[in-house]
This record gives C-alpha cells, structure tokens and sequence, in this order.
C-alpha cells in the first residue's frame, strides 16, 4: 500500500522559528574607507564582497488594520541567483537587558516570477529602493555596510539617486529562538567598532 | 631609638625635598610675574598656582605620612650665637644666611605668628564660636552646594563646547542620517512611494501568529509545487547556491540548509 498523496497530508510540525537579532548604525561616506578597513581586520577572511540589491516591499491589506508585510530583493549584479523573499515580524519588546532588536524572520528563495505572483496574490508594492555596498561575514555574524538610493522612476533601476550621505551598517545574525548570548556576541562585537560607528538597537516604531 | 632617629632623618629629607621644589615653583612665578608681567595670560598664572598648590599638597602628604614623627615634639634650640661669617651656614642656606647671629634666630627659629595674625586668628575663633553650632553647619552646607552646583555647571558646559569643537574632524556618523536610513528601511520614508505618515499603510508588518505564517509559507509552497514540480531542483539549488553568499539578507548557510530541509514538505 503506497503513502496517501503528499497533497493530502496535512503540514503538522513547523519550521524551525528563526529569529534575526539586529544592530544598526550609520557611517558618513568620507568616514567609509576607515569602515572598511576596520571590518577588514576584525571579520573572517575572505574577498571583499559587494552587492547591489534591488528590494521592493509588498503589502497586503486585509481586514486587519495592519497590512501584512513582504520584502523581495533581487541580485542587479549577479546572473542567475534566484530572488529572496522575506518576512520580519515585530520586533520582540521587554527585555531590556537584550542588546539587539529580535524579531522573527523566515526566509525563502524564489524564482524570477516572485513579483508577479505577489500581484496576483494581492499584494500592491509599496515601496523599492536600490541597496548598494558590502557584506562581510565574521561567524555568524554578517554585518553589511551599503548605500540605499532612491528610486525615481518606479521600476526604472538605473535612474536613482542616494537617500542620504550615509551608508548604513547592520550587524545580524539569524538564529533559532531563544539563543540570547548571540545579542551578547553581537554588543562585544560592536563595541569594537565604535567610535567609528556607533550599532544601537534602534526601534522603527519611534521613527514613525 | 635608632629607628626614631633614623624616621627623623628620612621624613626631614623628604621635607628638604619638598620645600626645595616650592621655592623654586615660587621663585620662578615670582619672576614670571615681574617681568613678564605685559604678556602674561590668565591662564599661564593659573598654571603656576595650580603648580603651588599641587606642591603644597604633596608637602602636607608627607607631613600627614605615618612614618613622619611628630615634628610638633622636636626643639630646636640655638646652643651659640656668634655675629661671624659662617661658610658652612652659607653653604648650606646657599647664601642666604651668612651668619647665625641674634637678628637670624629671631626670624628663623620663630613657632609663633606675628602679633597682628595673632590678634586676627583670635578675633575669627570668637567670631565662629559665637554663630553657634547649628547656624554653622547650615552655612558650610550651603556653601558646598554652591560649589557643587557651580562645578556641574561648569562640567556641563566644557562637555557641550568640546562636542561642538571635536564635531567637524572627528564625527564619523550622523545620528540623524542613522535615524533616516533605519526609517527608509523598515517603512519606506522618504522613498518613491512615501505616503503621508497619518495613513495606516506604511509598512508596519502585520501581526500574524506563527500559524499564519506557516499557512502562508506552506501556501506559496503548495502553489509553486502545483505549478510546477518540475521547478522544485531548481529551487533548492537555487538555495545551495545562497550559500556561497548571495548578496542582501541572506542568512548564513547552515541555517539556510535547515530552513530549506524543514519548508519543504515535499522533499524526498
């Protein structure tokens, strides 16, 4: 007797809830070289890496009064890299002794026809930008230092110009849940990055 | 008693020590003010008394040391007098006493004040023991918040101008940018599509419970493996090869691997 056809299984058993711990900074550009250098020495050794990403973010409005929330980024540099779909939740609140933001995170690729199935799910963009800068990697760490311009002409990617003149640095970590000595890895990490750059927990909900 | 002799010896050194260096702190302020006094700033003159007031410091310290023997039981009295040159005297005094003579030792030997400084030592004790107990402790109680107040006010205001002067060469980062960047991020501030902050739309991530999240990832599963089964190598190629560091929010690879292993339901 063959196994019931998988479709008709239900999904029990979930993921593994990954969470990402966050830390996030900013540097001037004149200020970037130093950066550079400093990560250089202090993270794993390997190429400096770049990349220049393009994200649109995706809502989709439903009954609730808060939309729900996708981001896909796509590679503009790299040939042949599948696209990566992401959803952040809320940041975890109430433990103040935690140093980074946790949120929960879950993280998939996908093919090249993400945007037009998001349309077709009913999710309307809500915003893109063009992320552009370097990644580097120490453990689990990854701490990314990259530009975010604007996008003029929407879907137009060439025509952009930089938000700010800053580069914004973010040092994350994906982690499975409830592994807080990563916040502790990750403030001991940053500590040696100041005065530089100064990484701070920082609560998008105060921005609004 | 040798100790004590010896105890004598040492703690008189380091008074000779002490008191040399006074004097010579002194003798060059004095010099500074007389004839430097047209290019003199206020702040050179607080150096030297700020030097003074160091050295005079250091001399009460050792005067205070344990192994300093009680000077106050020592007499020094004068066994002869005689109005003739003395060299050893000059030697030692470098010049300064010639001879130990009547007019000297008056001077020299003297352990109590001038008459007048007497008289106005006196006048302040009757002074401070007719404000009584009470009345007093007020008086030095607010005086020493005065002083603590004037020293924060100072503090604070040296921290604010230093900031000020360090900000032009020495700021690397912006917190304002920071702020600016972080909110372009997470809701798309001052993005293409910036919409007035009074709507609810952007981009607060909505609120479902791990349950919807799994429905909706099984769900984008289930319709990208009905769609096409064909695709589903692909896709997990497409997730080895994020290991090799795909740029963007990737996480690391080991974590990538699990993620794939356990979302995909389907996987043989």
């Amino acid at each position: 007797m063959e196994a019931p056809p998988v479709t008709m299984m239900p999904v029990t058993g979930g993921t593994i809830n990954m969470m990402e711990y966050l830390l996030q900074g900013s540097v001037l550009d004149r200020s970037l070289e130093s950066l550079i250098h400093r990560l250089r020495g202090l993270c794993d050794n390997m190429e400096p890496e770049t990349f220049l990403d393009h994200e649109m973010v995706f809502l989709l409005k439903g009954q609730q009064a808060s939309p729900f929330v996708l981001r896909a980024r796509r590679s503009m540099d790299r040939g042949g890299v599948p696209w990566h779909l992401r959803y952040l939740g809320q940041p975890e609140m109430g433990d103040k002794n935690r140093h980074a933001l946790v949120r929960n995170c879950v993280d998939i690729a996908t093919s090249e026809n993400l945007t037009d199935f998001l349309m077709e799910m009913g999710f309307r963009m809500d915003h893109e930008f063009v992320a552009k800068g370097h990644l580097f990697r120490k453990g689990i760490m990854k701490i990314m230092v990259y530009k975010i311009f604007r996008i003029l002409v929407p879907g137009n990617t060439e025509n952009t110009e930089p938000l700010s003149l800053s580069y914004l640095v973010e040092l994350s970590v994906v982690a499975p849940a409830g592994q807080d000595m990563v916040s502790d890895d990750m403030r001991n990490f940053a500590e040696q990055l100041k005065p530089l750059v100064h990484l701070e927990k920082i609560d998008p909900k105060r921005l609004m | 008693m040798q100790r004590e002799e010896k105890q004598l010896d040492a703690s008189l050194d380091a008074l000779l020590t002490q008191v040399g260096d006074l004097k010579n702190s002194l003798g060059s302020f004095i010099y500074k003010l007389e004839n430097e006094y047209d290019r003199l700033t206020w702040p050179s003159v607080l150096d030297s008394f700020a030097l003074l007031s160091g050295q005079l410091n250091t001399l009460n310290k050792v005067l205070k040391h344990e192994k300093t023997p009680l000077f106050r039981n020592q007499v020094i009295i004068p066994l002869v007098l005689s109005p003739d040159r003395d060299e050893d005297l000059m030697r030692q005094t470098e010049g300064r006493v010639p001879v130990f003579s009547h007019e000297v030792v008056p001077d020299h030997l003297r352990t109590k004040p001038d008459p007048e400084v007497e008289e106005q030592e006196k006048q302040l004790t009757t002074d401070a023991a007719r404000i009584g107990a009470d009345a007093a402790q007020k008086q030095i109680q607010s005086l020493n918040k005065m002083c603590s107040n004037l020293l924060e006010k100072i503090s604070k205001e040296e921290r604010e101008s230093e900031s000020g002067g360090l900000w032009p060469n020495k700021q690397t980062f912006n917190p304002a940018d920071t702020n600016a960047l972080v909110a372009a991020i997470a809701f798309g501030k001052g993005l293409s599509n910036w919409r007035p902050s009074g709507s609810s739309g952007p981009g607060q991530p909505g609120q479902p419970g791990a349950g919807t999240i799994l429905a909706g990832a099984s769900a984008l599963q289930q319709v990208q493996m009905a769609g096409a089964p064909g695709q589903q190598q692909p896709l997990l190629s497409g997730v080895q090869m994020a290991q090799a560091g795909q740029p963007g929010k990737m996480p690391s690879g080991i974590k990538t691997n699990i993620k794939s292993a356990s979302m995909h339901p389907y996987q043989r």
